[in-house]
């Protein structure tokens, strides 16, 4: 009976509550470690997004930006400065030209003026004073001739000759000095005249050159205007039949030279840059003749700048 | 069922968003898991408990007490009582059934017998749940694997409608997937290492319950022939 009655009797299992929140315990400790001790991603970023090549006017608006910037910057920045200059030119070059004129001729007639006065002040007076020597000369002699008329008539009559042909050659001698500075006097005026004529025609030359510039850098404008706009459409075209391979690291450029025919026919695509990766370079190259009428500005006469083609493509936008 | 409440957000995020069969392996993998923790700590508690009382007993015994006063007091705490107790309660209460004078073998043999069935049903109790922390061990990295290898399949299967497969397509299901690999593991490798050790203690145990079996026996056989 005894034995039965530890037989039907079980075990009192010690601590089977513990047990149940201990192992409770454990699993909330195990993911207390999964949540915060792995740093967990939330949403990984979605690799690569279709968006960009399906969509025709975002590669038109991007390409504008980022590749056809060094072609255009050349032609650009020209025309950008003549505009600008034609225009303060305008208002300025009267005011620098007058303003030369002012300074330039008073700088100049000093100069013609010192050489001017001097030459006559110079010369007449020492003129005067010989003319007014002589005359002394010439009356004391007249005086000794007087004198001396009576003995020597002929002496006198002879150097009387002599004076007289003297005093001729004397004025002779002035009216040709005045004829030079009146000659001196005119070439001067001329040479005046004609540097105001020289300055007057720089002017215009300058004026015209500016204006020919400005209608130079307008027209220019316009064809580098259409131009990019239709390298920008090149490349939008061939852009939008790439197919990207996936995952590149970076962002790798490849260039192209391209060999067009009139009517946007491709004659000849050469690789001038390899971007590293053959599959990219590969996808542009085969993307370049799938665009293969390339679109061309209507004027025949643009051709030439598309008859050479140097197209980049990066990876990324 | 504990993982989905203290879970973050993302985490949460991960988990939900996984195929209806991966978050059935996973919700049996955390049952499981539960489960098998829940019998670590029982097994764990009872087998010290058990150690515990064995020695106590021992010491008791040998320390010469008397047999009746050990009986008694083991059927008046017949609940708290130790495996071994118990087998010493069988076999003294299955000797004092045969009255005086009846043939020794006889009366040994039939003591042993019912100590050895006390001993089956006491080790029976020992070892119970045991197995299950060895199936637990095996069987839940397959489970775990299982939910792996299908969320895989999903991740992949859903990659074939996308033109241009990148890797990031493929993670977050793999990443989901594997969490339920990683359950299965949490399941299983402390399972493996709790059955070994009570495997090992519960034999302990035995051996220990076997000895004293036979050197009970002797010693009720010498007061039965002096």
């Amino acid at each position: 009976m005894n034995a039965s009655i530890i037989r039907n009797s079980p075990h009192s299992e010690p601590k089977s509550a513990l047990a149940g929140a201990l192992a409770v315990f454990v699993h909330l400790f195990f993911v207390a470690l999964l949540v915060f001790g792995l740093n967990w991603k939330d949403h990984p970023p979605e690799g690569m997004i279709v968006d960009i090549w399906t969509e025709l006017p975002k590669p038109i608006q991007e390409p504008v930006k980022s590749q056809p910037q060094p072609k255009q910057s050349v032609p650009v920045q020209e025309p950008v400065k003549p505009k600008i200059e034609p225009q303060p030119p305008k208002p300025e070059p009267p005011k620098p030209v007058p303003q030369k004129a002012i300074a330039e001729p008073p700088v100049k007639k000093p100069d013609i003026a010192v050489k001017q006065k001097p030459e006559p002040v110079k010369e007449p007076p020492p003129d005067l004073q010989e003319q007014k020597k002589k005359e002394q000369e010439k009356v004391k002699e007249q005086e000794r001739l007087k004198e001396l008329e009576k003995q020597k008539e002929l002496e006198k009559k002879k150097e009387l000759e002599k004076k007289q042909e003297l005093e001729k050659q004397k004025e002779l001698e002035k009216q040709k000095e005045l004829e030079k500075q009146k000659e001196l006097q005119k070439q001067k005026e001329k040479e005046q005249a004609a540097q105001r004529q020289r300055e007057q025609e720089a002017k215009a030359q300058r004026e015209a050159e500016a204006k020919r510039a400005a209608q130079q850098a307008a027209a220019r404008n316009q064809i580098t205007n259409e131009i990019s706009k239709y390298k920008a459409m090149i490349l939008a075209k061939i852009r939008s039949r790439i197919v990207m391979p996936p995952d590149l690291p970076g962002n790798p450029v490849v260039e192209f030279s391209v060999t067009l025919l009139p009517g946007g026919d491709i004659l000849d695509v050469r690789l001038s840059r390899s971007s590293g990766y053959v599959a990219f370079d590969s996808a542009v190259e085969r993307a370049i003749f799938l665009s293969k009428p390339l679109p061309l500005p209507p004027d025949p006469a643009l051709f030439n700048e598309f008859r050479n083609l140097n197209i980049t493509v990066h990876y990324r936008e | 069922m504990n993982t989905t409440v203290t879970q973050d957000m993302s985490f949460l995020h991960l988990i939900s968003s996984a195929s209806l069969l991966v978050q059935l392996v996973m919700l049996i993998l955390v049952m499981i898991s539960l489960l098998s923790w829940w019998y670590i700590f029982r097994k764990l508690f009872v087998i010290r408990y058990e150690i515990k009382k064995t020695d106590e007993f021992e010491d008791i015994f040998w320390r010469g007490a008397d047999m009746n006063a050990l009986y008694q007091r083991t059927i008046n705490s017949r609940y708290e009582s130790g495996s071994l107790e118990r087998i010493f309660a069988a076999g003294f209460s299955e000797f004092n059934k045969h009255p005086a004078g009846s043939d020794l073998e006889a009366v040994m043999e039939s003591t042993r017998r019912a100590m050895r069935a006390t001993y089956q049903r006491e080790m029976d109790y020992l070892e119970s749940h045991l197995s299950f922390l060895a199936t637990v061990g095996s069987v839940s990295p397959y489970i775990g694997l299982l939910g792996t290898v299908w969320g895989i399949m999903n991740s992949f299967r859903s990659l074939s409608s996308v033109t241009q497969a990148t890797i990031a397509h493929v993670a977050p299901g793999i990443a989901e997937a594997l969490i339920a690999t990683a359950m299965g593991l949490f399941a299983a490798i402390p399972a493996v290492v709790a059955y070994n050790r009570y495997a090992s203690r519960t034999d302990q145990l035995a051996t220990r319950f076997e000895s004293f079996m036979e050197e009970l026996s002797n010693v009720l056989q010498r007061r039965a022939a002096g």
